[in-house]
């Protein structure tokens, strides 16, 4: 390793620190043989412009894409969970857009945190707002294109589903809760956090690249999840039909109900058949 | 050795940088703008609305490409994933020319997000000047890298900070992003003379200017991309002009990002600036250190008023829409 290169490891492992570096005499010293200070500022404190700037920027990047998680924790809670995840994982990507990509599991393994399943309801929720948002495009199934599928290639067809698409089981109505959490920043009105209830979420990106949060019944989402693993569509069905069986009768009319649905919100944006032309 | 005016860059005249609070102006008004600058990682995405604001404005409008992660100093070399990313958007949005900064973002795998300063060595020039000719030729467009705002700096160093660049422009064949502002706050925190920078430089490789307003702390001067531009910016903004000739000016507003008309005046009083100077012979004259704000007004900034950012607020899903059930 070139001397270049063991200066900035050792600056980087200071300016990861959290709280102000100490102004030790063995510190000082060490810094000193590195950087320069001048007449207004001592070698330590011209590192610490830039460690603060780390933890600052860093919390800032996280408020502003982790809104509702910060908003049910309030600020001290929240302060120490950021720093929890930030001295845990360093930053490794270029883009502060992937900052929080590890934050719903760090939730989900920080038992001292008040209502933990809550807050990783919300983190796993507005980080598949984040993934959705700049997700890659996708076309729209042309209306017709799956009614023009002839049964039998139903057994191998498969759908494809939009990128910009997540599916999302929760145990509270958490993207309820972040509109109200929204609100009340401009109206200050107090937000009881709600009691659970589960619910089966599609957070997606509309055509017009506006993101929605819809809530969608077990035997659909069900669908949906097969679809989402490549079942082929015949499959995908029958496990949708089977996770209604005990409530509806008239299962045939809903799959045709939620396809149309599916191909018109945008969530299926091709179908692929299987080619089984003998190549010889 | 190219003796070419800027590298043989074209002369765009003032620009702006694209910031995410001015795009409905910008796409519902679509005012007269020479070009505007984007910061390419906010747009090495797959999709969604980044994008589509992307296309829009390349319909219209000029548009050229600053990064602020590439980290070309760092331990390690440039990250391959993050060039090909950015060479797909230089393909996407075809400038003449594609800048960066002389620093480092992080080591061991950390990315810190921060333009960190190098010390100006040997090694160092080595190190950046073989990096950014390889970038340059990966990119397959020109390569230009820009002056930062330092608040440290290193014992090592055994030159200035333009001899510095100097050597690696020269060693490399890339252009200069020449951050006139950046010059004027790393002079008052280091205690050099600024003009000695702007004369020490090789003219001929800067491709752009940038200018921007900062924090002044008393002790030291933060690089915030805040508010106006200085009186004695605009004034090492001229000797620049004199020395260079018509350059590609570009204001960067990225804190407290005013409406967009207020950032149009602050282009044009550039435009006006840079036209006075092309009329005038450069004027070698002694200029005196600029002089230090109150050092008592230290500490009194709120830590929100410390931070600095490149790029403006990025875009978020919450500037699409308010999340909305169907």
């Amino acid at each position: 390793m070139t001397e270049l290169s063991k200066l900035q490891g050792f600056m980087a492992e200071l300016l990861r620190r959290r709280g102000a570096l100490p102004k030790d005499a063995e510190l000082s010293r060490l810094v000193a043989q590195h950087v320069s200070g001048n007449d207004r500022l001592s070698p330590i404190e011209q590192l610490e412009i830039y460690r603060e700037q780390f933890w600052l920027r860093h919390t800032s990047a996280l408020v502003e894409d982790f809104p509702g998680l910060g908003g049910i924790l309030g600020q001290e809670d929240w302060q120490r969970l950021v720093e929890g995840y930030l001295l845990e994982r360093a930053p490794t990507s270029f883009s502060l857009r992937d900052l929080g990509e590890g934050l719903p599991a760090f939730v989900e393994r920080s038992t001292w945190l008040p209502e933990r399943r809550l807050c990783t309801d919300m983190a796993r929720l507005e980080w598949a707002y984040v993934e959705v948002f700049d997700a890659p495009d996708a076309g729209k199934l042309e209306p017709d294109r799956l009614a023009a599928l002839p049964l039998d290639a139903w057994e191998t067809a498969r759908c494809v589903l939009s990128p910009a698409l997540r599916l999302l089981p929760v145990r509270y109505p958490v993207a309820d809760l972040r509109r109200a959490l929204k609100r009340s920043t401009e109206n200050g009105e107090a937000v009881p956090l709600p009691a659970e209830m589960p619910q089966n979420l599609v957070i997606y990106r509309g055509t017009n690249l506006r993101i929605f949060d819809k809530e969608v019944g077990d035997a659909a989402f069900g669908l949906l999840h097969a679809l989402a693993e490549g079942e082929p569509l015949l499959t995908a069905c029958e496990r949708a039909a089977a996770v209604a069986a005990a409530r509806s009768e008239t299962i045939e009319s809903e799959l045709q109900g939620w396809f149309a649905s599916f191909g018109e919100l945008g969530f299926i944006v091709d179908v692929r058949v299987e080619d089984r032309t003998d190549p010889l | 050795m190219t003796e070419a005016p800027r590298l043989g860059a074209p002369d765009w005249g003032v620009g702006v940088g694209l910031r995410v609070p001015h795009y409905r102006h910008i796409l519902s008004r679509q005012p007269d703008v020479d070009f505007f600058e984007i910061i390419g990682e906010n747009f090495m995405v797959a999709g969604g609305k980044p994008l589509y604001h992307l296309e829009r404005v390349l319909e219209r409008y000029r548009v050229i490409l600053h990064g602020v992660s590439l980290s070309i100093g760092g331990p390690e070399p440039p990250d391959r994933d993050y060039l090909r990313r950015l060479k797909a958007l230089v393909r996407r949005v075809r400038p003449p020319w594609v800048s960066d900064h002389f620093c480092w973002c992080g080591a061991g795998g950390a990315h810190l997000h921060d333009l960190l300063p190098l010390p100006y060595t040997t090694e160092a020039v080595r190190r950046v000047a073989e990096r950014a000719r390889m970038v340059q030729d990966f990119l397959e467009v020109r390569f230009a890298l820009e002056n930062t705002s330092s608040y440290l700096a290193y014992t090592s160093s055994s030159m200035t900070e333009w001899e510095f660049i100097s050597e690696v422009a020269e060693r490399a064949d890339i252009g200069l992003m020449f951050d006139v502002n950046n010059v004027y706050v790393a002079a008052y925190n280091h205690g050099f003379d600024p003009y000695a920078y702007v004369r020490g430089i090789p003219h001929r490789r800067v491709v752009q200017v940038h200018l921007a307003g900062h924090t002044n702390l008393g002790k030291y001067i933060i690089d915030t991309h805040r508010g106006h531009v200085i009186d004695p910016v605009w004034d090492l903004y001229r000797e620049t002009i004199e020395l260079c000739g018509p350059v590609s000016t570009l204001i960067e507003w990225d804190d407290e990002i005013p409406d967009f008309p207020v950032l149009m005046a602050e282009a044009e009083r550039a435009r006006a600036t840079r036209d006075g100077a092309l009329g005038q012979a450069p004027a070698h004259v002694a200029v005196p250190l600029p002089e230090r704000a109150d050092a008592s007004n230290d500490g009194a900034a709120t830590g929100a008023e410390r931070m600095w950012a490149q790029g403006g607020p990025r875009e978020l899903p919450e500037d699409a829409a308010p999340f909305e059930t169907p």
